[in-house]
């Protein structure tokens, strides 16, 4: 009888000893997981600072924004009429996709058009969004200046070199190109008439 | 519990093709255990613990540190701002180093209470003279470790400390010169030095973790001794590892974890003896500290190096004191084991303990003339004890042994 | 046993007190032994030493390792953006506090470049009651060898070749509380910036403390209570 009480006893202690164990093993795994997410000085490299007035126009700059390229765009007049007109070739002509393609200031048709919070000015991560390469920038329409790398039909944008994705002024993908998404925008904003803060 | 884990189809699967379920029990579970040992035999898996903590604090450390001694702003190094960045800018980073460097001398204060058990109770004695022996090594290649790891931070103290140890081995003839070169990377300690020292201190930990599998089957094969020092009937005087010893090793993880938390939450510099107060200043190769002392775990052999003006001398006497060690099975004639009854060795073996920890009182502290006698005198006993001990037998009157033997 | 025991505790002990008077010893060996301050992490106190330090420090000092985004992140100081675009000028914000006295002219000037602060409270033996004590320390050599400004007796030698910093020497009677106030916050500021974390770390111990002490104790009812079949036979 005495056994039985000492039996309980017993479980007792082994289980309150094994749940505080396995307490204990948790929060020791908590400092260590957490020593591998990005660290103080690189979260706080999150953003990035860009004067626009820069970029001459109809000239494309690639910058760097935490660690990735980032196309910057001073797209023409002309450049923004050929970004209509063509939804039908495109996967994603509104954006619809998700978060990385939708930003929270695309709040507009206009701005959903020109994916842009100032028309001339696109603001675009550089990867395609198939396996990452950064695609090249083929802004004349035709195929004069590059020959047949682009369809007849081309109304220019840019041309992956990797696996042959298509996209338009815009950077969103054309029909029949491996690369599922839009290039992707990001969080930015004016703080200035002409310095943008990305991120 | 672990019955319930042996029981499930999963590990019926893996242990018809590894017959796991068979070393579980025949080395963990079920391996026969003198019913009678004390708190000091807590230590060898103590020991284990620390080691398995430093090699994990050390992964995630070695995530962010660089050995580069190249010249950053301020008299600085890569090495040094490496540091400084795992302190401040990585998430728990301070936690991890703190653990490493508070662990490093945990390992340390272990390691001497298990090699402290395993002289007074004659543990080093046959048949055990090989697992005494293996464990010498690990004592040696804990030591190497250290000492390459200290290096790393690249303080005054880490460089000063390294210049003055691969110093020592150019005074070895014939081949001190070349092996000076070969550990330093160039004539000085510098950038070369670092990042050697930097790859020894990741591979000797891994090395002792194979080694301590050698040491825990030699173990395995004779069997633990016990305070009594006897051999013991295996049918009634032992009893399985688990759930026995299991508990009473949680136990002792228990305790010897207050004591390493409260360390590292509260006092990880350990008033200058685990973090030296030198080496938060960067290396200055034009400037020698003050004071120059090795961290005290290594203190003891320092004085042993210091004791002798003779540079060779020195380093003879430090090898001679490590060597002396490997010996020691062969150097004890007694039939009877444990000091318990052994009333002259006990008195030495205390004695021994206390040179010991005079040596390293005497290494840490600046040389003054009454400590270098006090170090000689010290040396004088640690050698004793160690010279004196194959004629111990001829004239010590033994306890007489429980049960009669 | 117990006999064994009782001659372990003895001299372990022994061991213990010789081992604890060591840094003592050491301490007093630099020079004076150091005055003792009471440093404190309170936002007031932390801004003040910020205060000193940026005005008075930082004319010859860096502390490199210490970010203006920093200053706005750590809790116990937490400066405004503002605060911290009125300090940092034109340098980035992620850039850390660099003095424009460059290391040449400085050594020309004093002799020697003056050290980076961001670990001197834990690269000196005393730590912030160093630093307390060399900063209120300055006085006539009374041996007349050493100039007024570079006389110290808490710097090992006497001579420093940091020249009076708040101006302690011949300063008025009503002047000594704010001056001593002023060596007080800043040394109570390098005594944070040289360990930022700390007060999370003690936070997160009293913590870690009570736990293990909770575990301990079950694994020691566990210990006792599975080690009655042993005392049984």
């Amino acid at each position: 009888m005495s056994d039985k009480a000492d039996h309980s006893r017993r479980n007792f202690l082994y289980v309150a000893a094994g749940g505080l164990g396995a307490v204990a093993a948790g929060a020791t795994a908590v400092p260590f997981i957490g020593s591998m997410l990005p660290a103080a000085d690189t979260l706080a490299a999150a953003k990035t600072e860009y004067d626009v007035s820069t970029v001459v126009e109809g000239q494309l700059v690639v910058i760097q924004w935490q660690g990735k390229p980032v196309f910057v765009v001073n797209r023409t007049a002309e450049m923004l009429e050929r970004v209509k007109g063509h939804d039908d070739k495109l996967k994603d002509p509104n954006s619809e996709a998700g978060e990385a393609v939708q930003a929270e200031w695309m709040d507009t048709d206009e701005k959903r058009l020109y994916r842009a919070i100032k028309p001339e000015v696109l603001i675009v991560v550089a990867s395609c969004t198939h396996l990452g390469c950064i695609p090249l920038f083929k802004p004349t329409a035709g195929q004069k200046d590059w020959g047949d790398s682009v369809p007849s039909d081309w109304s220019g944008g840019w041309h992956c070199p990797c696996h042959g994705s298509f996209y338009d002024l815009s950077a969103r993908v054309i029909n029949g190109s491996p690369a599922p998404q839009n290039l992707h925008v990001m969080k930015y904003e004016y703080i200035s008439d002409t310095v943008v803060l990305i991120g | 519990m672990i019955e319930k884990m042996m029981n499930t189809r999963l590990f019926h699967w893996v242990d018809e093709r590894t017959d796991l379920g068979a070393i579980i029990k025949s080395q963990l579970t079920e391996y026969p255990v003198p019913k009678n040992l004390n708190y000091m035999w807590n230590f060898g898996s103590l020991a284990l613990l620390v080691l398995v903590l430093q090699i994990l604090t050390g992964i995630f450390l070695v995530m962010y540190y660089k050995p580069d001694a190249s010249l950053t702003y301020g008299g600085y190094t890569v090495a040094f701002d490496s540091v400084e960045r795992i302190m401040r800018d990585i998430n728990f980073g301070w936690l991890i180093r703190y653990m490493h460097a508070v662990g490093a001398s945990a390992f340390f204060v272990v390691v001497y209470m298990h090699i402290g058990r395993g002289l007074y109770y004659g543990s080093y004695k046959g048949p055990r003279e090989l697992l005494w022996i293996i464990g010498v090594v690990i004592l040696l290649i804990m030591q190497g470790a250290a000492f390459f790891g200290y290096l790393l931070p690249w303080g005054q103290m880490s460089f000063w400390g390294a210049t003055v140890i691969t110093n020592l081995f150019g005074a070895l003839p014939v081949l001190g010169e070349y092996l000076q070169q070969v550990l330093r990377g160039g004539f000085a300690v510098g950038d070369p030095t670092l990042n050697r020292f930097f790859s020894l201190h990741y591979l000797f930990p891994l090395l002792l973790a194979a080694i301590v599998g050698g040491h825990i089957h030699a173990l395995h094969v004779v069997h633990s001794n016990n305070p009594e020092g006897i051999d013991i009937d295996h049918e009634k005087d032992t009893i399985p590892f688990h759930p026995y010893y299991t508990v009473k090793d949680a136990f002792g993880v228990g305790v010897f974890l207050l004591g390493y938390c409260y360390f590292v939450f509260f006092q990880p510099e350990a008033w200058g003896y685990f973090i030296e107060v030198d080496n938060f200043v960067p290396a200055n190769n034009l400037q020698t500290p003050a004071h120059i002392a090795p961290v005290w775990y290594l203190t003891p052999w320092y004085t042993i190096l210091r004791t002798f003006e003779d540079k060779l001398m020195g380093v003879v006497a430090m090898g001679a004191s490590l060597a002396i060690l490997f010996v020691l099975p062969f150097l004890d004639r007694s039939k009877v084991r444990s000091a318990r009854y052994r009333p002259v060795f006990r008195q030495m073996v205390i004695l021994f303990f206390i040179s010991v920890v005079v040596l390293g009182y005497c290494g840490h502290s600046a040389p003054t003339e009454t400590l270098a006698m006090v170090g000689t005198i010290a040396t004088c006993v640690y050698f004793g004890f160690f010279l004196l001990l194959p004629f111990v037998h001829k004239f010590e009157k033994t306890k007489p042994l429980p049960g009669g033997e | 046993m117990r006999g064994m025991m009782m001659k372990m505790t003895r001299f372990s002990l022994i061991a213990c007190l010789m081992l604890m008077l060591a840094p003592v010893m050491a301490s007093a060996a630099g020079g004076v032994a150091v005055k003792h301050t009471d440093i404190t992490f309170d936002k007031e106190t932390l801004r003040a030493g910020l205060q000193v330090f940026t005005d008075v420090c930082m004319g010859c000092h860096s502390a490199k390792y210490v970010t203006y985004r920093n200053l706005m992140a750590y809790p116990e100081i937490g400066i405004s953006r503002e605060e911290a675009d009125e300090l940092r000028g034109d340098k980035a914000l992620m850039a850390g506090l660099i003095t424009e006295l460059s290391p040449e002219d400085a050594a020309e000037s004093y002799g020697k470049v003056p050290p980076d602060l961001s670990l001197i409270a834990r690269a000196r033996r005393g730590g912030a009651n160093y630093t307390y004590s060399i900063l209120t320390g300055y006085e006539a050599d009374p041996d007349g060898k050493i100039e007024d400004g570079n006389y110290n007796v808490y710097y090992p030698g006497g001579r420093i070749a940091m020249p009076d910093p708040l101006a302690w020497m011949g300063h008025d009677a009503e002047e000594t509380a704010d001056l001593e106030e002023q060596a007080r916050s800043v040394s109570s500021f390098l005594a944070f910036i040289g360990d930022p974390h700390q007060l999370e770390r003690k936070r997160l111990g009293r913590w870690v403390m009570g736990f293990l002490v909770l575990l301990t104790f079950v694994l020691w009812m566990l210990k006792k209570e599975v080690w009655k079949d042993v005392k049984k036979h």
